[in-house]
């Protein structure tokens, strides 16, 4: 809530007006709620689309442009398209993703990602993409990987699904796409931008931002909600676009640069990244209105699934949730696991298949579509996020599923989508490995969760340390990613705790998807309840949405919601969502219960009570995941709430363990993310979408302040700060993302906002250091810049904590809108001078300098010419070639300088 | 050489006018009545056998040997040489010598007696029944010699090497270098000018042991065929790349274990870089390409921004140590 208030300042009421004036009122509605920002009719689209153009226009939109606008252009109508596909889709709020993917043939291929990842694995998918869902649990990187392929690819699908996958598949497209193309910056860029662009309509959906996000996962998502088969497909192909990303590892940080650029899109994306930016708005649009519900719902759903799905395998894994998980897993879960095993391994590997399997077997046990849906989005963004933390390396992953949890939230939809472009930009950097570690040093963490992960996700377990946490979360999710896992175990801890009820709201989507029945009505319950309600439908949206509403977007609420249930967690969850949002996203949705669990586990911990507890492992998990849990948590925040909440929990946890927050972020976000993640991102989106800029940023914010607190957040956030500053840009919103966060948990706020900026920060910088795991928690977009920054992977998750401050600073500055990235001509120089080591005796050529010199033949010579210049000297000279010269006797002494190998 | 060069050609060429009048005046006033005494004696004397130096040459002939009252060939014969005392001892670099009179010189034995290549002043000096001719070697005119007289320890140029000259030009300094290396030594000059590439010719008619080639440094397959392996390459091409210009030839011309010299302009590679990180860069550069940079040396004040590298090819394990 807070966080609304602060993120969706500025761009909130813009995000509102356009909605509105687009005939969106469902989706202006819930984003108001979600936003609470007061939506100002005031400002109409002319606003938004002024910042657009404004944003289009400053050399920074330029820079965005060039990678976003493949995507971006085709994002918008696509984004459109997929938001109504989505919506449509969104019934089953697996569906969503996978809706999202049938909608949009494109955004199967995010949704096969997420799709892939479906319910947990969903989330996974979703926020790592349906193959890092699958794979990512394995090779968080392969998420990651997968993920940014996803996200080119959800990019691609969603710019033509755009109107289907809507916002979210542009956003990730977007995000993707530039991912896949400027893979690490000008990827990141675009899909920061798209992201952002996403961001900005989501925020103006604001509360549809979480649509939006969930519609960009869902929409990436979707394709693998739908189709399995095709989210593998899907997945497979945004593997290599991930994995190609990820190799750059700027991915994350590209993704998050995209997120930005996403959120900027509102303004310039559009120009630059004309599809994601269009995909965004429309998404947005439709997302909003429709979308705004169906996204969110379809967001949260997804998140809620996702982060369900995490959250259940997670907490079927570690917890009860295992058990439910292990129901919900039986497709989720079992997905989840697999999807966490597959999270991994796509994480690592970014195997597609794998991921595509998680996905489909997410989707498959989720039965619920929407879930499915939700969850891939989730697990899309989340495996992004895992991918990005993978990427990272441990930190990374972490930092990354924080960076994706975080772009998800703080563009929310685009978040997610940005997530998902995380993700797979954390694959790419982590690359599997990354995020593994990443998952593994959130496993750590995790542990706990990653036993229940271990447990729910044999696979994940197997998977690797990452994928005990992932595993856990990531068992389905973890598959996803380390994010996934981290989701899955901070879903799952989450989901399948309490926490996983309180991750449930921001899971809702994924439990929701996952349990459907209970889920939306649950957040607590969420997981379960989530699958059907809130993903089905835009239940879970509306649980999840409503809670991102409540929390900003629906994160916030979601979060808050989840980690409430949790109790603590809520509480923590608030916070983090708050702050988390963006992260938070993935945050809320882990962060409700990883995220609150995780978070508050890792600082409250124990606060997130039992969820904590539950999702602390989870949590811990994520952590491990970190990333994957982020994402986890980010899909569950995804959800909004989740995110929302998870970041101000996570925040707020974070914080103060801003690490573990961020972890728990990560996860939480991750999950959160998944859902959120994209969620996450859209949560923050969504919060942000309040203000678009700001969710993104609080999300950012808050992963950089987790990342600050992460220690690597500061790094995260450096690098998502840069990468940021496109979503600083979004985020502008950056400061929203604390807002969020800050609303999430208002009290969490301060040190949620810190530490939700940290998310954001982390997300900003996140991408950055931080950005492995609270970046990932923070934000997708974090995520995605952190994957970009992130590289620095390694320092997100440890600088997390170290950098949350750092973030929140980052953050700041990242709000701006403008965030640019000077280049600055160079001349050229054949030699240079710095580079250059000159031997001491060598340093002067000077006559004097010369041995010998005084008594010299030459000293008369050097007498006159030394002091001549231009035509003087060439007189003088031409005199002495006369011969008129005189200059003693000729010494046969050597005066020349050895070189030392002589 | 090269920047040298152009001035040179434009000073044979127009070196009769020009010299003629600045070498005059300059001489003039400076070596006072010598140069005008042996002016008129050696200068037409030689001018005569001079041909378009007479002018010039004879200036700066006079001013050197009217200086030194050194005994020329020729002018020996009038009161030229007569006057003055001169003796020509041998550098510590094989084939280069020193002339010590009143202002000493570097001088080189002219393989062509009696002809001046570029109107530098010649000395003659007779011990007992032989005649020996010397040519003045002006540093600020070459590289090579401005190397010698800064102080460089070894220029591996020395009588009967074979030797590869790039950037020739118009064959100033490859004359000397041919009156180093002696009948027995062979200096494949490569020039792309045309231009200067016809004076260069112009020397090397007169002179058996110069091997003109007209073509591009940069392109050694084009005069394969002319070549063999040599001793040392030394270059003078001012090029941005021509450390690679002389890695390409040194690879295909040069033995193992064989030398190479290098001038460098620091402006010709990149004029806003300080030279010393230029020539640093150059000398790194030659590591890179089997070339081991032995020594550096400036060639102040008779060149800005100049040094000169000399260093092995390939050396043997054993010279590696």
């Amino acid at each position: 809530m807070a966080e609304q208030n602060s993120v969706p300042s500025d761009l909130y009421k813009h995000v509102y007006s356009f909605l509105l004036e687009n005939k969106f009122t469902k989706a202006a509605q819930q984003f108001i709620k979600q936003a609470k920002v007061p939506p100002q009719n005031e400002k109409q689209d002319a606003g938004l689309l002024d910042i657009f153009n404004f944003w289009v226009k400053s050399p920074e939109a330029k820079k965005r442009k060039a990678l976003p606008n493949g995507p971006g252009t085709s994002d918008r109508p696509s984004a459109k398209k997929a938001k109504t596909a989505e919506s449509s889709s969104e019934e089953s709020s697996s569906d969503e993703e996978e809706a999202a993917a049938p909608a949009k043939a494109t955004p199967t291929a995010k949704a096969a990602e997420s799709s892939s990842s479906d319910d947990s694995s969903d989330e996974e998918a979703a926020a790592k993409k349906p193959a890092a869902a699958k794979a990512p649990v394995k090779s968080p990187v392969v998420a990651a990987a997968k993920a940014p392929v996803k996200s080119p690819v959800v990019a691609a699908a969603r710019k033509k699904d755009s109107s289907s996958s809507s916002e979210s598949s542009e956003d990730e497209a977007p995000a993707k796409a530039p991912v896949t193309k400027g893979k690490a910056a000008v990827a990141t860029p675009k899909a920061g931008t798209t992201t952002k662009a996403a961001a900005a309509q989501k925020k103006a959906e604001s509360s549809s931002s979480e649509d939006s996000s969930s519609e960009d996962e869902t929409p990436t998502k979707t394709p693998p909600a739908k189709t399995p088969g095709p989210v593998k497909t899907p997945g497979p192909a945004k593997t290599p676009p991930a994995k190609t990303v990820e190799s750059s590892s700027d991915d994350s940080s590209s993704d998050e640069e995209e997120t930005p650029p996403s959120k900027k899109a509102k303004t310039g994306t559009y120009s630059a990244v004309p599809p994601p930016g269009a995909a965004v708005k429309k998404a947005l649009v439709p997302t909003v209105a429709s979308k705004a519900k169906k996204d969110r719902s379809s967001d949260s759903r997804e998140e809620e699934k996702v982060s369900a799905v995490p959250v259940k395998s997670t907490p079927a894994k570690t917890v009860t949730p295992k058990p439910a998980a292990a129901a919900k897993k039986a497709e989720s879960s079992s997905e989840s696991s697999d999807s966490s095993s597959e999270d991994e391994d796509e994480a690592k590997k970014a195997a597609a298949a794998p991921a595509k399997a998680a996905p489909a077997k997410a989707a498959p046990a989720k039965a619920a579509p929407a879930k499915a849906a939700p969850a891939k989005a989730a697990p899309a963004k989340a495996a992004p996020a895992k991918a990005t933390p993978a990427e990272d390396s441990s930190s990374d992953s972490s930092s990354e599923d924080e960076k994706e949890a975080k772009k998800p939230v703080a563009k929310a939809t685009p978040a997610k989508a940005t997530p998902a472009k995380t993700a797979p930009a954390k694959k790419a950097d982590s690359s599997s490995s990354d995020s593994d570690s990443s998952s593994e040093d959130e496993a750590p963490p995790k542990p706990a969760a990653a036993t229940k992960k271990p447990a729910a996700a044999p696979k994940v377990p197997a998977a690797a340390p990452k994928a005990p946490p992932k595993a856990a979360a990531a068992t389905k999710k973890p598959a996803t990613a380390p994010k996934s896992p981290a989701k899955a175990a901070a879903e799952s801890s989450s989901d399948s705790d309490s926490s996983s009820e309180d991750e449930a709201p921001a899971k809702k989507a994924n439990a929701a998807p996952v349990t459907k029945p209970a889920t939306p009505a649950s957040k607590p319950a969420t997981q379960v309840v989530k699958p059907a309600a809130a993903e089905s439908s835009s239940d879970s949206d509306s649980s999840s949405e409503d809670e991102a509403p409540a929390k900003k977007a629906s994160l916030a609420p979601v979060t808050k919601p989840a980690s409430k249930p949790a109790t603590p967690v809520v509480n923590k969850l608030a916070p983090t969502k708050a702050v988390a949002e963006s992260s938070s996203d993935s945050d809320s949705s882990d962060s409700e219960d990883e995220v609150a669990a995780a978070k508050k586990i890792t600082k409250p911990t124990a606060a997130a009570k039992t969820p904590a507890s539950a999702k602390t492992p989870a949590s811990a998990k994520t952590p491990a995941s970190a990333k994957t849990p982020a994402s986890a948590k980010t899909p569950a925040s995804a959800k909004t709430p989740a995110s929302a909440k998870t970041p101000a929990s996570a925040k707020a946890a974070e914080s103060s363990s801003s690490d573990d927050s961020s972890s728990d972020e990560e996860e939480a976000a991750t999950p959160a993310s998944t859902k959120k993640a994209a969620t996450p991102a859209s949560t923050k989106k969504a919060a942000t979408p309040a203000s678009t800029k700001k969710a993104a940023t609080p999300a950012s914010t808050k992963k950089a302040a987790e990342s600050s607190s992460d220690s690597s957040d500061s790094s995260d956030s450096d690098t998502e700060t840069k990468t940021t500053p496109a979503l600083t840009n979004g985020k502008p919103a950056t400061p929203k993302a604390s807002t969020p966060a800050a609303k999430a948990t208002t009290p969490a706020k301060a040190a949620q906002s810190s530490s939700s900026q940290d998310s954001s920060s982390e997300e900003e910088s996140g991408k950055a250091p931080a950005a492995v795991t609270t970046p990932n928690t923070n934000g997708t977009v974090n995520d995605k810049r952190k994957r970009a920054g992130e590289d620095s992977s390694s320092e997100s998750e440890e600088e997390e904590e170290v950098t949350t401050p750092k973030n929140k600073k980052v953050v700041a500055a990242p709000q701006t809108f403008p965030k640019v990235s000077k280049k600055i001509n160079v001349p050229f120089r054949r030699i240079v001078e710095e580079e250059i080591e000159v031997d001491n005796r060598l340093a002067d050529n000077s006559f004097d300098a010369k041995r010998g010199a005084n008594g010299d033949w030459g000293q008369r010579a050097n007498d006159v010419l030394r002091f001549t210049k231009g035509k003087s000297f060439r007189h003088e000279k031409t005199k002495k070639k006369r011969g008129s010269y005189r200059g003693g006797a000729i010494s046969q002494s050597v005066n020349s300088i050895r070189f030392d190998s002589d | 050489m090269t920047p040298g060069f152009s001035p040179r050609g434009g000073d044979r060429g127009g070196r009769g006018g020009f010299r003629g009048r600045g070498s005059f005046g300059d001489r003039g006033g400076g070596r006072g009545g010598f140069g005008d005494r042996g002016g008129r004696g050696g200068f037409r004397g030689r001018g005569g056998g001079g041909g378009f130096r007479s002018p010039s040459g004879e200036g700066g002939f006079r001013g050197r040997g009217g200086g030194r009252g050194t005994p020329r060939g020729r002018g020996g014969r009038g009161g030229f040489g007569a006057g003055r005392k001169v003796t020509v001892e041998p550098h510590r670099h094989e084939g280069v010598f020193i002339c010590r009179g009143k202002e000493d010189a570097l001088v080189t034995k002219n393989m062509v007696i009696g002809e001046s290549v570029y109107g530098e002043k010649r000395m003659n000096v007779e011990e007992g029944e032989t005649k020996i001719e010397y040519r003045a070697w002006n540093p600020f005119r070459s590289k090579l010699a401005a190397a010698i007289l800064g102080g460089v320890d070894q220029i591996h140029i020395k009588p009967g090497s074979k030797v590869m000259y790039l950037g020739a030009a118009s064959g100033t300094t490859v004359s000397h270098v041919s009156d180093i290396v002696g009948p027995e030594g062979l200096v494949y000059a490569v020039e792309f000018s045309h231009r200067s590439g016809r004076d260069l010719l112009n020397v090397a008619k007169k002179r058996t042991n110069i091997i003109p080639i007209i073509e591009d440094a940069r392109h050694p397959h084009k005069y394969r065929m002319l070549v063999g392996m040599v001793d040392v390459i030394f270059a003078d091409v001012a090029q941005p790349d021509q450390t690679r210009i002389v890695a390409l030839n040194a690879h295909n011309f040069l033995k193992n274990g064989g030398h190479f010299v290098i001038s460098i302009k620091a402006n010709c590679i990149d004029s806003t870089a300080a030279p010393e990180a230029v020539f640093a860069a150059e000398v790194k550069k030659m590591g890179s390409e089997n070339m081991k940079p032995q020594e550096q040396l400036t060639l102040e004040p008779y060149e800005r921004d100049h040094a000169i590298v000399v260093g092995i090819y390939r050396p043997a394990p054993k010279n590696k140590k």
